[in-house]
């Protein structure tokens, strides 16, 4: 059997699951008298894919079992993210089990919807297409996310063939600042990669990289592998920004500045670069050049534009000075303010002075979302309908009524009589409550496609389970719309096929199927890159003149969300439940703002604000930190969708309505920052859905950091003593039983294995990924924003962040989960043994053994067990994605982190079935295997040789309240911190 | 009433048996009211049971709400019932007769309701069985080292005791009522009062009896809320550690206890024309009792106090710095005032000779004394070792709907009480009235 015709039976097996959508749900198991020769019942199968939550294009791996995905995890063969996923990612599920996903076509008649079947849908779409192929030319046409280079030009060969030009590329985030600076100085318009890891020192000018910048999985691989420990040295990072985004907040130190004022450091750093005699080998032209838009800026100027402080001007210097390969990055995803293309265009001279062979600037490997259009483009197309320049329009996974600010005139060329609008979208968001008809096409998931992040590469789609909604492939839906019967491939897939042979990716049957196996083709086919010699020298007419601060208003900045991105990921229960990491704040979106701002105003956390712009009007609660300039208040995008389902619909507020329609002339790009700003008071305040007590640890030896070079001195391990600072490290083996000091029973024997993990909070960028993973794999409760704000959350992993006391501004991010201790304070306090301690040392929750007496949660020092309040509901077809190797908890009953045992158990049957041990390294928990980073690592501390017994001799090591003498088999190793 | 100095054997037979005629339709108004107020509170359980135990206000980190205030509440509300008349009787201290049969009724009824509250906590009530340790199918033991489980024992072992002893106590008087009684209630008080004839028998055996059962009884009074205060004092919760819950959980029992039995006497001293068995003689000792336990439990929150500066630990000194001047400080001057100050005003004889003072700090002890309960069982967990977990709780309407079910319910048992059984000690009374025990000054 193929796979193909095994995709058929999945899809059979999948749609008899879809039945229960719309009705009652069966209520017998039926298991498959003849199963597909690859299908074992409980046993997964994995398909490989590819991402597309985002423009960064990660491999994917997703799990399925019995004919549905359950979850995905990077495809470790993948060279953008190497086996690992960021939270979005890990929340596609939750796209194709949404329960507000579209199921079958919808056509608006006077107002209201009617559901059509596919083929009629496709048969309106298709007369719609000749209807207006017979108005003249032009008159088809098409807005579409960024999307793999076979669907964009089977695209714009459809548009062709109904006379119309090629589709417009819309992404809210089309880094058009960035792009216009690559062009004016390095003569290329588009966005070359970084290698980062190669660096040295990194300072970024508000690049937000670990969140959503370009491609952050693979970005955050590459930081750590620059600013991670590596023996007894560490690089530098310094965040150079009006405000802190959780990237900034990973640096070693935070140089706030004036919003709107980045570029005149940027620039101070550029004449202070030329003065001590950087750069000399670029063309003596270029480096005049560079001079002339630079030389005003000295330190003393910088300090009078930005705020910024000569004393820390120059230790900026002077680091980047003493690097040896510093790398140097330019604004955020959304690119902000009014001054994004220039401070972009003074970093790219900066990386042109301080490395001019420009050895860690990749222009081979560019990312794909460089092929956006700006939106300047998009604001012209959106003009030109409303002027009635085209009949049928086709709206791609696309929402600009909700991502464009108002009055850029999306409703009013959408709402346009004469324009029938077709959107191919799953979800009933504020564009496609605009549409005429509604066609929804199977997601990415679901589809046959092929999609590259990255140039040199190429990354396989496949269908990874049947299709839940019987939708077509976009794809498919095109061919037969605008070529009819007399199509020249009969569908999509052998399209891709077609495509991709001649790109000479795929050589033959056999081979197309290696390549899906793998999920693409990934060996880089070296383009030509180097740009020496071809420097572009256009900015200086830019330069000439950059715009200067407004006098002392608040500025105020949307920001892309880690969580939404641009607000895509809003109906996904997951990603709403898992805080923001620096606010800890779930659900509801707050307005950023300093303490001194708020006091300044009388506010306080948790008021209600009126936020008022030239351009619109925003209520919302404030937040108060000290991340954020006193003159800046910043918003995280995403939220305040007013329809997209019941997750995202009138929750938060959406910051984007307050920002200018106005296009920023050069770069053509949108302005993310709006000021000046009023804050009103409403005098109404509610309780933020924030899952912290306190964000300071009370030196209670919780979140630990070192100085790089305290690292020589020896502490915990040589430790003797029973108070807080004295106490050693204990593993929970018994040999660190000390009957005659500290303890008083017998310790635990365990059977081959002793479990345990090491978290090396160094390596932390509190992406929160690992806490999405354990959602997905663990079957963890979404309890809503009501119950985070009673505290009723059950996130069995979360990402603590705790503020340094002295100065607030330093975080640490401690991931924080069930210690499996080996003294267990909650095994001996329950009346019926439902916390159990196993023979491998794991601490059990035994759930139909729990009657809820809730003691083992009260006695926990580390509050990591979760009580089931109520019965937490999944609704259909969510349920769909539960994972079917883990219990779903009663309400009644406790739970807390596994080491997701069901792993354990997998990988003991795998190891007796072979006659061996457990191999180190063979479990991968759900949070470590997802860990952009690689914080984690688990295995057996029983063997000497393991790995984690190895880590556990780090200096570092340190157990969070390890003087309670729990003997936690979680064991961290500090954060290691340096003072510049 | 009698004008005489001195009660007579008649007097006392009279002025109880008087208690039990039976009652006016305001008394059926009040039963009926209390029995809305059960319903009310039955409701709100079998609502939780559906919906699960969020319907209550407690969450993570504080997963005890006013259910185990309750309990501990009800709990320490049952142990001066047996201090008086068990203890106090040993001691053979004669004012305690006028109002121990009160106060031992108060004890059954008060550990009755207590043990209900464990079991509206529970997550899975309808499990509860697994707690119990029998051979089963389900290969489920129970963990003898769980203070749940010492409590199971400790609360059922006293609710047993203290339902005997007050049943002995009662056998007496229970032949005195049959006596006197005609028809259908006749043939009732001769089922229970299981043949009492008065015989010298009889009599010899009574005494022993009740002579060992007050013996018996005695070490639970200390037992069962040092068993109670293991419940905290067993797990590492900041706030909770300490040695000293044992005698601090008693003391504070003890003074709750007293403050119940004021709240309950004075109203049926006046309604029941108990003036001149319950006088002020007694009421003034029953207050100066307070006065003692008051400085002992405000002696037990110094101590904390100082112990927490000496351990020079800083969770622990965090955890009552914040208890004072934190989210729960208004609950925690509450508690010290209601429980520590107050009761010094008895020190002025004005105070306590006047009903209505007595009356009114009775019942400002008693919220006291809940309060003292919301401040130890919410505040230790809620500001503990993780400051990231730190978080607050407000008991929800469910909760209160339960809480105002199970004082509806306890004075529902206690005004039954009252009209059908003899709420003072026909029995004690008379053996005391040659040794003055009984006299009006």
């Amino acid at each position: 059997m193929d796979r193909r015709t095994f995709l058929k039976i999945a899809g059979v097996s999948g749609l008899s699951f879809a039945a229960s959508c719309t009705s009652q749900p069966e209520k017998t198991l039926y298991s498959l008298v003849q199963a597909p020769d690859d299908m074992v019942i409980g046993k997964a199968n994995w398909y490989a894919s590819t991402c597309r939550e985002c423009p960064a294009g990660c491999g994917v791996l997703a799990k399925n079992r019995e004919g549905r995905t359950i979850k995905v995890e990077g495809n470790p063969l993948h060279p953008i993210n190497r086996g690992r996923l960021c939270m979005r990612g890990q929340a596609a599920l939750q796209g194709i089990y949404n329960p507000d996903r579209i199921k079958t076509p919808l056509l608006k008649e006077a107002g209201k919807w009617r559901p059509v079947t596919y083929a009629e849908a496709e048969a309106i779409l298709q007369a719609k297409a000749e209807a207006a192929m017979r108005n003249g030319n032009g008159r088809v046409r098409m807005l579409t996310e960024v999307v793999g280079e076979s669907l964009l030009n089977l695209a714009s060969q459809s548009l062709e063939n109904w006379d119309s030009k090629g589709p417009v590329i819309f992404e809210p985030f089309a880094y058009e600042a960035l792009k216009e600076a690559n062009s004016q100085v390095f003569g290329v318009d588009g966005l070359p990669s970084y290698k980062m890891d190669q660096a040295d020192f990194l300072v970024s000018f508000g690049a937000d990289f670990l969140e959503t910048w370009l491609s952050p999985v693979e970005y955050a691989r590459k930081f750590k592998d620059m600013h991670g420990l590596r023996g007894q040295n560490k690089s530098l990072y310094f965040h150079v920004s009006p405000y802190q985004s959780l990237t900034g907040a990973n640096a070693d130190f935070w140089f706030s500045c004036n919003p709107d004022s980045e570029h005149f450091i940027a620039l101070g750093l550029l004449r202070e670069g030329i003065r001590h005699g950087n750069g000399r080998s670029l063309p003596e032209k270029d480096l005049t050049a560079i001079d002339t838009v630079s030389s005003p800026y000295t330190r003393e100027k910088v300090f009078e534009l930005s705020g910024l402080p000569p004393e820390l001007f120059d230790k900026l210097y002077i680091h980047l000075q003493l690097a040896r390969k510093p790398l140097i990055l330019g604004t955020s995803t959304s690119a902000t303010g009014a001054n994004s293309l220039q401070t972009n265009i003074a970093v790219n001279l900066l990386n042109l002075v301080f490395d001019p062979d420009l050895e860690l600037i990749d222009f081979s490997n560019r990312h794909r979302v460089e092929t956006a259009d700006r939106r300047s483009t998009v604001l012209e197309f959106l003009t030109g309908l409303k002027s009635g320049a085209a009949d049928l329009l086709l709206l791609n996974n696309v929402n600009p009524a909700f991502a464009l600010p108002p009055g850029s005139g999306v409703r009013e060329a959408l709402e346009r009589d004469s324009l029938f609008v077709v959107s191919f979208s799953n979800f009933m968001d504020e564009t496609t409550e605009l549409a005429d008809l509604v066609l929804p096409v199977c997601l990415p998931l679901e589809a046959w496609d092929e999609y590259a992040g990255k140039t040199g590469i190429v990354s396989t789609l496949q269908p990874t389970m049947g299709s839940l909604t019987g939708a077509p492939n976009i794809g498919d839906v095109l061919l037969r719309a605008a070529f009819g019967p007399q199509r020249p491939v009969k569908n999509f897939q052998a399209y891709l096929f077609a495509q991709l042979t001649l790109k000479d990716v795929v050589r033959g049957k056999r081979d197309w199927l290696q390549v899906l196996q793998k999920g693409g083709l990934f060996q880089s086919r070296k383009q030509e890159g180097g740009l020496r010699g071809s420097l572009s020298d256009t900015y200086q007419s830019t330069m000439a003149a950059p715009p200067t601060p407004k006098e002392n208003h608040l500025v105020f900045f949307a920001v892309p969300s880690i969580r939404f991105f641009d607000g895509r990921g809003a109906n996904r229960p997951w990603l709403c439940e898992v805080p923001d990491t620096l606010t800890q704040v779930a659900w509801q979106t707050p307005v950023l703002m300093h303490p001194e701002t708020l006091a300044a105003r009388g506010l306080k956390q948790g008021d209600i604000v009126q936020v008022e712009s030239r351009w619109g009007q925003l209520q919302m609660p404030v937040y108060e930190t000290v991340g954020v300039h006193s003159k800046a208040a910043v918003v995280a995008i995403g939220q305040g969708h007013t329809s997209f389902g019941r997750y995202a619909s009138g929750k938060g507020a959406n910051p984007i309505s307050l920002l200018s329609p106005e296009l920023e002339p050069e770069s053509g790009g949108p302005f993310f920052a709006a000021g000046p700003i009023a804050l009103k008071k409403t005098g109404r305040s509610i309780k933020l859905a924030h899952t912290d007590g306190s964000r300071t640890q009370h030196e209670r030896k919780i979140s630990l950091s070192v100085q790089l070079e305290d690292l020589v001195h020896p502490e915990h391990h040589e430790a003797h003593g029973l108070g807080m600072w004295e106490f050693p490290l204990v593993l929970p083996l018994p040999e660190a039983y000390d009957r005659e000091t500290r303890d008083i029973y017998p310790p635990h024997q365990h059977v081959d294995y002793r479990w345990a993990m090491v978290v090396d909070m160094d390596k932390c960028i509190g992406c929160s990924a690992c806490a999405a993973a354990c959602y997905a794999e663990n079957n963890v409760g979404v309890t809503g924003e009501e119950r985070v704000v009673e505290g009723r959350e059950m996130a069995w992993l979360q990402i603590q962040r705790y503020l340094d006391p002295e100065q607030r501004e330093k975080t640490t991010f401690l991931p924080m989960l069930c210690q499996h201790c080996d003294n267990a304070p909650c095994e001996s306090v329950c009346p019926v043994f439902a916390p159990h301690h196993s023979k491998e040392g794991i601490n059990n929750q035994i759930y139909n053994r729990c009657i809820g007496t809730r003691f083992c949660s009260q006695d926990c020092p580390y509050k990591v067990r979760r009580f089931n309040w109520f019965a937490w509901e999944w609704p259909e077809p969510l349920n769909l994605q539960l994972n079917p190797e883990v219990t779903v908890r009663t309400k009644g009953v406790m739970e807390k982190c596994s080491f997701c045992i069901q792993r354990i158990k997998d990988a003991h049957n795998t190891a007796k079935n072979e006659g061996r041990k457990i191999l180190d390294g063979e479990i991968q928990p759900a949070c470590l295997q997802t860990c952009p980073t690689g914080v984690f690592t688990f295995g057996n501390l029983m063997d000497e040789q393991s790995e984690v017994r190895k880590k556990v001799q780090d200096q570092r090591a340190y157990q969070v309240m390890g003087y309670l003498n729990t003997k936690p088999a979680v064991i961290y190793l500090k954060k290691v911190v340096q003072d510049i | 009433m009698s004008e005489s100095p001195q009660l007579t054997y008649t007097e006392i037979d009279r002025t109880v048996l008087d208690t039990l005629s039976p009652p006016s339709g305001g008394y059926w108004l009040i039963v009926m009211v209390l029995i809305l107020g059960v319903l009310a509170g039955v409701a709100c359980w079998v609502y939780q049971i559906f919906i699960g135990i969020g319907a209550g206000g407690q969450n993570i980190p504080v997963a005890w709400g006013t259910y185990l205030i309750n309990f501990v509440f009800w709990v320490g509300i049952a142990h001066s019932g047996t201090l008086i008349s068990a203890i106090l009787y040993l001691f053979r201290a004669g004012w305690r007769n006028p109002i121990a049969r009160a106060a031992e009724t108060m004890t059954v009824f008060a550990v009755s309701i207590a043990g209900l509250f464990p079991f509206i906590h529970l997550g899975r009530v309808w499990v509860v069985y697994y707690m119990l340790p029998y051979p089963n199918q389900r290969y489920l033991w129970p963990n003898f080292q769980s203070p749940l489980v010492f409590d199971m024992v400790a609360i059922s072992t006293y609710l047993t005791v203290s339902t005997l002893f007050w049943y002995t106590g009662m056998l007496p008087d229970l032949a005195v009522v049959r006596d006197r009684a005609t028809g259908f209630r006749r043939k009732v008080f001769t089922v229970i009062s299981l043949g009492w004839t008065g015989k010298h028998e009889q009599w010899r055996h009574y005494t022993r009896g009740y002579l060992f059962f007050a013996a018996l009884a005695t070490p639970l009074v200390i037992s069962v809320h040092s068993v109670v205060s293991w419940d905290f004092a067993l797990g590492i919760v900041p706030g909770w550690h300490s040695t000293i819950f044992a005698p601090y959980f008693v003391a504070g029992a003890i003074h709750s206890g007293l403050a119940m039995v004021l709240t309950l006497l004075i109203p049926l001293r006046k309604l029941f024309h108990y003036e001149r068995i319950v006088t002020m003689r007694i009421l003034e000792a029953v207050a100066k009792t307070i006065i003692f336990t008051g400085l002992i439990v405000g002696y037990a929150y110094t101590v904390e106090y100082f112990l927490a500066w000496y351990s020079h630990n800083g969770v622990e000194m965090e955890a009552f710095r914040w208890r004072a001047l934190g989210d729960y400080s208004l609950e925690f001057w509450i508690m010290v005032v209601c429980n520590s100050i107050i009761p010094l005003l008895f020190f002025f004889k004005k105070i306590r000779t006047s009903i209505p003072w007595l009356f009114g700090i009775s019942i400002l002890i008693n919220i006291g004394m809940w309060y003292e309960r919301f401040v130890i069982i919410i505040g230790g967990v809620a500001h503990g070792f993780i400051p990231h977990a730190w978080g607050l709780y407000w008991p929800s309407g469910i909760e209160w709907g339960i809480m105002i079910g199970s004082f509806s319910l306890f004075f529902l048992f206690f005004v039954l009480f009252v009209k059908h059984l003899p709420s003072i000690s026909m029995t004690e009374m008379k053996e005391t009235l040659d040794h003055g025990g009984g006299h009006g000054n």
